[in-house]
């Protein structure tokens, strides 16, 4: 996690260092310090208070302009993602005429303070809440805003428990961060009412069920400690576990289709393990790794970690890294990567999830949605290779001296 | 009749096992000759899957679907859920990490 803060935030510095300094200076220029404050929104208990202090701090004169943004967690042209984006219109339409209203109401004049509402973020998939503040630190340079007002129940990663808070990832931009201070429900009352729901009822039969499969239904003393063990399970991971509610037509099927998959799935490793056996015990040793990138389209979350575990469950394909949609893919002979590109495992996973409506897009290489990144063939550099390679290897002879140095390789051939 | 049926089941239990023994080979052998750590990564992996699911499902047959063969079969399930995960977890230290992967004549390592 701590990696990969560094990464965003070392590609961030000079745009962050540089420019909130230079937006400082502008709207202070023309007397008082009136900035353009940013305010993350989705759909929570205390959103129309947020949107209330937002409005007012402008009208008493703190800020010029009030940007509301819903940050998109899917992309554009993901199934589904047209729902989600009229859904996430919706709020910002809902939060719009709030804050007109408000406006309206406070005793400020209405030309001297601008709202703007906007979507942002949905090209690309957002993981932890590092993605998250880089979009946002994007958008505030591009419209000059220098402040984030959040929301106190804002939470948009969803089951950030294990992750640092979002407030913790913005503290290391140039953006002055604020939270709004609403009343709202505590902290417990929030935990206890998500632990409640159905996916504590989903993962309590869930691990009951798999308890007994290993135990006696019969025999009392299995319901007590089934009991007990299936409660302590759902109570500490059911928010971890699941990301949405489980919904009625939707979880069975995906259940029902996923086991369609799983044979389908047996049969590429059984196929891609012969393969690679072969080449494996193949005197010369005829192998030709590389790396590559895949841009996907299954959705973020489950299915986008569904497509990379079975990718790697393939022998012959390694999913390295998953950054954005794009998925880093090694593979180790020229076979293994063009039934990569061909995108069957991409397919399938759209088809466990969204239905076979939707397993009908072009494949990755119809879409040019891949790249080699190294080897003859390549088309892109490699990003390692790119970016920390070349200065490692001149500046510290490091044990791993001898990768950073193919690094340089690699760059100049 | 059941006799017939026995034998091929003694069969298959040889066969699977044989077969588990070859990809755990092949694996040993990959993760000996292949050159860097993504290379090895594919083929360790083999032993997970086929090996370990080959040896699982012998097991399976030899137990029968009564209790300790059905654990076999949760068994592979959860091979095949964490071995992925694993492997993808070594790779993605090893490129954080910046180890670049071997291409076409470079040095093996």
């Amino acid at each position: 996690m701590t990696d990969a803060s560094d990464e965003s935030d070392a590609a961030d510095p000079d745009v962050t260092a540089g420019d909130p300094a230079e937006t400082g200076s502008g709207p202070s220029g023309e007397g008082g310090r009136r900035g353009t404050v940013v305010v993350p929104v989705e759909r929570t208990p205390t959103l129309r208070a947020t949107v209330a202090h937002a409005v007012e701090s402008a009208a008493s004169g703190e800020f010029s302009a009030v940007h509301f943004v819903e940050i998109a967690s899917w992309r554009d042209g993901d199934p589904e993602s047209e729902e989600r984006t009229a859904e996430a219109e919706r709020i910002l339409e809902r939060v719009l005429a709030w804050a007109e209203a408000d406006l309206a109401d406070s005793d400020a004049d209405e030309t001297d303070v601008t709202i703007a509402v906007d979507l942002i973020g949905s090209d690309d998939y957002l993981f932890g809440p590092d993605d998250y503040v880089s979009v946002l630190v994007e958008y505030a340079e591009e419209n000059d805003c220098d402040a984030v007002l959040l929301d106190p129940e804002y939470t948009p990663v969803g089951n950030t428990t294990l992750l640092q808070p979002l407030e913790f990832a913005l503290s290391n931009t140039g953006l002055a961060v604020e939270t709004a201070p609403v009343t709202r429900p505590t902290r417990r009352e929030r935990l206890r009412s998500e632990a409640t729901g159905v996916r504590f009822a989903a993962m309590f039969g869930l691990s009951l069920a798999f308890y007994f499969v290993l135990g006696d239904p019969l025999y009392w003393f299995d319901w007590v400690t089934g009991v007990a063990s299936a409660a302590i399970v759902s109570i500490t991971l059911s928010r971890i576990s699941f990301d949405a509610d489980p919904a009625l037509p939707r979880t069975p099927l995906r259940l029902a289709r996923g086991a369609i998959y799983v044979p389908v799935l047996l049969y590429e490793i059984v196929m891609a393990n012969l393969v690679v056996a072969r080449v494996i015990l193949d005197p010369r040793l005829p192998i030709e790794p590389t790396m590559n990138r895949m841009r996907v389209i299954v959705g973020s979350g489950l299915p986008l970690m569904t497509l990379a575990n079975s990718i790697t469950l393939t022998p012959g394909t390694l999913t390295v890294r998953a950054r954005d949609s794009d998925l880093y893919v090694h593979s180790l002979i020229p076979w293994a990567r063009d039934g990569l590109f061909d995108g069957s495992l991409e397919r399938w996973t759209r088809f466990v999830y969204y239905g076979r409506s939707s397993a009908r897009l072009p494949t990755p290489r119809e879409r040019d949605d891949c790249a080699v990144l190294q080897g003859p063939d390549a088309t892109e550099d490699l990003p390692i290779a790119a970016t920390d390679g070349g200065e490692d290897a001149t500046a510290e002879p490091t044990p791993t001296d001898g990768a950073a140095g193919d690094a340089a390789e690699v760059t100049d051939g | 009749m059941i006799d017939a049926v026995e034998t091929v089941r003694v069969g298959l239990i040889v066969v699977f096992v044989l077969l588990g023994l070859f990809f755990s080979f092949v694996s040993m052998v990959g993760v000996l000759r292949l050159p860097d750590v993504y290379s090895r990564a594919h083929t360790a992996s083999q032993a997970d899957t086929l090996g370990a699911g080959f040896g699982l499902a012998a097991v399976a047959l030899t137990v029968g679907w009564e209790g300790a063969g059905f654990k076999s079969v949760l068994l592979l399930f959860f091979i095949f859920v964490t071995n992925p995960t694993a492997a993808h977890g070594i790779a993605r230290a090893a490129f954080e990490e910046g180890i670049v992967p071997w291409t076409e004549g470079d040095e093996r390592r």
